[in-house]
């Protein structure tokens, strides 16, 4: 039950960043404005979202590098009987790595989305800045790339029979960020709806 | 002597937030190392043993074989009713495997719970049963059943025939032995020890009185 809640500390954030970066979240991006400012134009509601979504992203990954490791301690954190067992999936040895350099996922996961908040962080300090465009274009192609390793992932549960939900909280966290990249994307595009003050 | 100085005017914006994501990426590695003792999966001691898939006969059919369910995580070291695990790999067709076959089936019996004289935990006694690549070692489950049988082993026979779990235990020829504890840790392997399966039981074991 414990462990079911967690997953909701990492999954409401993530959610919330995705309404940000979508065209949906306006009115809940105006709404705070008056105490975030950054939320009062179209490309700091989207860069914020991306900033809650791959921040939210990266500690989900450490939260199954954490249980993957104190499975192979001996321990267990979320095993049940039911579908939602995500010691099933992140303690066994032959899915929880990746088949090239057998890296834990969990590992790759928190690496990607720091990364991925690197790129957002100067992206938002720096909207003008010479690495922008590079960075957007990047972000695409990592989070493009994370939906092959999704379809993946998603075999071994469907294989299995069973369903890690911090996995799946990773999982939304690197659609959504694409989702977010590629607004950012169309945004960029459109140079006086990225320079604009306000919307 | 002049230096030659670039102006990067993103230069603040890109050293804060590597600055930042390092320092993140740094405190959340800290925490797992300090939380958390993962363990590896090898052969080597105290390494987690890995599983060993397949079927095995019970001494009436062949039935999917279980390796985890040997194990209990939560065993602690000295706790003497924990059930131990020792495994051989072998070929039914080695001839060392059958010189040590009545020895290996003698252990079985002398190192379980049933024994009176034996004071110390329960161990499983366990066999893989491969096909070496050795022309005359062609195998099948009918001879893995009659070697059981012509020793008489009350223990599984696990059919290892394809070599998968040979392969994944990196096991360089037979008979090959390992000693497990409760918890799945490996605490002996004959491989790398001048004693025999019986010296490593009875040093390792915890035993009542001892």
């Amino acid at each position: 039950m414990l462990d079911n809640l967690l997953v909701a500390a990492y999954l409401l954030p993530t959610l919330f960043g995705l309404l940000l970066v979508t065209p949906f979240g306006k009115s809940a991006g105006d709404s705070l404005a008056g105490r975030f400012e950054i939320l009062s134009t179209e490309r700091g509601r989207i860069t914020a979202g991306l900033q809650m979504i791959v921040f939210f992203g990266f500690a989900v990954s450490a939260q199954t590098f954490w249980i993957s490791s104190k499975i192979s301690e001996g321990g267990n954190f979320c095993t049940s009987s039911s579908v939602f067992s995500c010691d099933d999936l992140l303690g066994n040895n032959d899915l929880n790595v990746d088949p090239l350099f057998g890296l834990s996922w969990g590992m790759l996961g928190m690496m990607t989305f720091a990364f991925l908040l690197f790129m957002v962080l100067v992206i938002k300090n720096e909207p003008d800045g010479e690495y922008t465009e590079r960075f957007i274009t990047f972000g695409t192609l990592i989070t493009g790339v994370g939906i092959l390793v999704i379809l993946l992932l998603v075999s071994y549960e469907i294989q299995e029979s069973k369903i890690c939900l911090y996995c799946t909280t990773a999982h939304i966290a690197n659609v959504a960020a694409l989702i977010g990249f590629l607004r950012l994307r169309k945004l960029y595009d459109d140079k006086s709806a990225w320079k604009g003050k306000s919307n | 002597m002049q230096g030659k100085l670039t102006r990067d005017d993103n230069a603040g914006a890109v050293g804060s937030a590597a600055l930042s994501v390092a320092s993140l990426f740094f405190i959340a590695i800290m925490i797992i190392a300090f939380t958390a003792n993962p363990v590896a999966i090898g052969t080597d001691v105290g390494e987690r043993a890995p599983d060993v898939e397949g079927k095995a006969y019970n001494g009436t059919s062949w039935v999917e074989f279980d390796f985890e369910s040997y194990f209990d995580n939560s065993w602690e070291e000295g706790n003497i009713s924990g059930q131990w695990v020792a495994i051989e790999f072998m070929d039914t067709d080695c001839p060392y495997c059958q010189q040590t076959a009545d020895e290996y089936g003698q252990w079985a019996n002398t190192y379980s719970a049933n024994n009176p004289n034996w004071n110390g935990p329960h161990v499983n006694f366990l066999a893989s049963a491969t096909e070496l690549d050795i022309p005359g070692h062609e195998t099948s489950r009918a001879e893995i059943q009659d070697f059981r049988a012509e020793y008489g082993h009350n223990f599984p026979y696990i059919d290892d025939i394809d070599q998968d779990n040979m392969k994944e235990w990196g096991i360089p020829g037979t008979p090959t032995y390992f000693l497990i504890q409760p918890d799945g840790i490996i605490a002996w392997v004959s491989d790398d020890s001048n004693e025999d399966l019986e010296q490593a039981i009875v040093r390792l074991t915890p035993q009542e009185g001892a």
